[in-house]
């Protein structure tokens, strides 16, 4: 079953907030479930990294799995990012299905080897003998005040990787549904969570069920601009989209979901009938997400174009620590509104 | 070690011997695509690894293992020319040309593929000997590594991962000297890396990797012990490269003279057998046979036609295509 994003938009039937939160799922509780329900599924997973057993995590979303399913398929490690994505490879190589939570995103750089020059290329350098169905869970992106090395968009490091899969959920429905998908998935999959999405709520089915990974969803219609985003940059496109309604815009927001390999037929699909493109993007603009996405509208809906693709990124710099100065290099949505106005000139 | 065994030995050590020769003669000869690393010099060394592996365990081979590749493919597979192939980069390699010298796997044979950047299986390692373990069976999981692999961080983290799991992995780390030009010495806190092994509790031994009844003997041991479900167990073999650095011999005269004409690991072997009573036109026979197979070998992947063109853009993933140009 797929379940289409809930719209974090408010309506007069939305439930006061006290009973919201009793409805209401988080992201992280939605992922946690996704754990849970895969690992009833799959005998041969595992869940491996730092603090994930007793601790649950550092954001908890391997809580109580240890208790539900013990040591041997809980595993706690020491600070060893190499050894948990190389154990993980090995252990796949040979039909396990394990799930590996690197903490942070930016520690990836401890495994970027163990990721890039074997996990990506497991399946095509030895003709296809082995496959590598595992998942890397990891905590991204910014806006809390982690400084340099605990707020970074780490997309941008993966995206010249052939063989890796790299999802990106915006809200809970779609973090369980690609949870699940991924860990079904017989190829790599870079699952990232991002950190201020944890809290989002949204009711999620607790049943069983996936988000196909590679396809993207229209989490707004609309007629005048078309806004791409992925995680955070979905929740403030909305948001974005909001605002230019009142000045007699129509937006349309693309969620990307998965980033690799992208959705480029419902990209191309909506920059085509818009005509006006914005590409929102949390990580630094040189090389991105958004550079992709802006060449590739450009060259194959050139036609359809009414003027030129508009990138929303964040500045060209590390993550500085002090809040007020994250929020000048980060984007948000004010950036977007501003940039859907731009694209609306035309 | 009975007599058979030895002599068994003796012609797996010729066939690596014969199988690398006749690749430098076609390397040389430009016959052969990319870099060559060769194991001549450590036949004893890799002889009694595949003899002791089975097809049901996993060993990850080193830049130098075309021999240990080509035996477990002969023994286990009964197509060793197929390693030869793939070093040819032909459509009927272990990999279909894919992987090369250096990436050349079959899992059907317990060949999990070498990975050209230095020492990373040695994570990749630990996931096979944890699958083994979960699933209660009693294979072993075996990373061969040169004495250079000791400065990756990798090495140190697999060590104490399969330390404090209790996995069973076999660490055969071939010490022959140097990694490139860098002196073993020099590049590590020890020249002895069974020392690093003890540091991390793991039960070891140093082994004269050019004496075959020595290293078999051992390698028998190791795999006992881990298969019972003793844990990991690391092997260092002391040996010596016939092969320089790309640019030439770096080594000392004496040094070189010493290692090839009084440490030939197959000329010592020749001796144990001679004492035994095995006749010089026995052993030269052997040897004969040996360099005949693998002159067939190399007509088989002469022969053979290249890769289909699909295969370029095949299994980059298992569930999506990648377009051609
Ligand atoms: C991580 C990494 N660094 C550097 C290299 C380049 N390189 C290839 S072989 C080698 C030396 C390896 O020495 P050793 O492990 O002792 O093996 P030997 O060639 O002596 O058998 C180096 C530095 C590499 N392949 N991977
Ligand atoms: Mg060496």
């Amino acid at each position: 079953m797929t379940v289409a994003a809930d719209k974090p938009r408010r309506t007069a039937r939305t439930p006061r907030k006290g009973k919201d939160r009793v409805r209401k799922t988080s992201f992280t509780q939605a992922l946690n479930g996704a754990l849970d329900l895969a690992m009833e599924k799959h005998d041969e997973m595992f869940l491996i990294g730092e603090d994930i057993a007793e601790m649950g995590g550092d954001f908890g979303v391997t809580k109580g799995l240890l208790a539900k399913y013990g040591a041997e398929r809980v595993r706690d490690t020491p600070l060893s990012e190499a050894a948990i994505i190389g154990t993980c490879a090995g252990a796949a190589m040979v039909g396990m299905r394990p799930v590996a939570e690197i903490m942070f995103a930016d520690f990836i750089a401890e495994c970027y080897d163990q990721v890039v020059n074997n996990v990506a290329k497991l399946h095509y350098m030895f003709d296809g003998q082995f496959t590598a169905p595992l998942v890397i869970r990891t905590a991204c992106g910014g806006g809390f005040g982690g400084g340099p090395h605990h707020s970074q968009s780490i997309e941008g490091w993966f995206l010249n990787v052939p063989g890796i899969v790299i999802a990106a959920p915006s809200n809970p429905v779609d973090a369980k549904g690609l949870l699940l998908a991924s860990i079904d998935s017989d190829d790599p999959v870079l699952f990232l969570e991002h950190k201020a999405l944890y809290r989002s709520r949204a009711e999620v089915p607790p049943e069983y069920y996936t988000t196909p990974l590679g396809k993207a969803s229209i989490a707004r219609e609309g007629r005048d601009v078309t806004v791409v985003a992925a995680m955070r940059m979905v929740p403030m496109a909305l948001e974005a989209a909001e605002t230019a309604a009142a000045d007699g815009i129509s937006v349309e927001v693309v969620d990307l979901r998965t980033i690799r390999p992208y959705d480029a037929t419902t990209v191309l699909a909506s920059a085509s009938k818009t005509g006006r493109v914005v590409v929102a993007n949390e990580a630094p603009r040189i090389g991105g997400l958004g550079a992709e996405l802006s060449a590739r509208i450009s060259e194959e809906c050139f036609a359809q174009l009414r003027g030129p693709v508009v990138r929303v990124d964040g500045l060209d710099t590390p993550i500085p620590f002090s809040v007020p100065l994250e929020n000048i290099v980060l984007p948000d949505s004010d950036n977007i509104a501003v940039a859907i106005k731009a694209a609306a000139q035309y | 070690m009975d007599t058979s065994t030895l002599k068994g030995l003796y012609r797996d050590m010729w066939l690596i011997r014969a199988f690398e020769q006749g690749l430098e003669r076609e390397f040389e000869q430009g016959n052969v695509p990319g870099m060559l690393h060769t194991g001549l010099g450590q036949e004893a060394t890799q002889a009694a690894l595949a003899a002791h592996l089975e097809a049901t365990d996993a060993f990850f081979p080193d830049h130098r293992c075309h021999g240990i590749n080509a035996l477990a493919q002969h023994r286990h597979g009964g197509n060793g020319e197929r390693i030869m192939a793939e070093l040819f980069g032909r459509a009927t390699g272990v990999c279909s040309g894919k992987g090369g010298s250096l990436h050349s796997a079959d899992p059907t044979v317990g060949n999990f593929g070498d990975n050209a950047v230095e020492g990373s299986y040695m994570a990749t390692v630990l996931g096979v000997a944890l699958a083994a373990k979960m699933r209660g069976e009693p294979n072993v999981a075996c990373a061969i590594i040169g004495d250079g692999t000791v400065g990756r961080g990798e090495f140190h983290e697999s060590l104490n991962m399969a330390a404090i799991w209790d996995l069973p992995v076999l660490y055969a780390c071939v010490n022959n000297g140097y990694a490139i030009s860098m002196p073993v010495g020099e590049g590590h806190a020890t020249a002895d890396i069974v020392e690093l092994a003890k540091g991390y509790g793991i039960a070891n031994q140093q082994v004269d990797g050019n004496d075959i009844v020595e290293a078999w003997t051992a390698v028998g041991d190791a795999v006992g012990r881990i298969r019972s479900g003793e844990g990991p167990y690391f092997l260092e073999f002391k040996t010596w490269r016939w092969q320089g650095i790309f640019a030439g011999e770096f080594r000392p005269e004496a040094e070189v003279k010493y290692w090839r004409e009084e440490r030939d690991p197959i000329m010592l072997a020749a001796e144990a057998l001679a004492k035994r009573g095995a006749t010089p036109a026995e052993l030269d026979a052997i040897e004969a046979e040996t360099r005949d197979l693998i002159e067939e070998w190399i007509s088989f992947a002469k022969d053979s036609p290249a890769p289909d063109p699909a295969k370029a853009t095949a299994d980059v993933y298992a569930g999506w295509e990648v377009a051609a140009r």
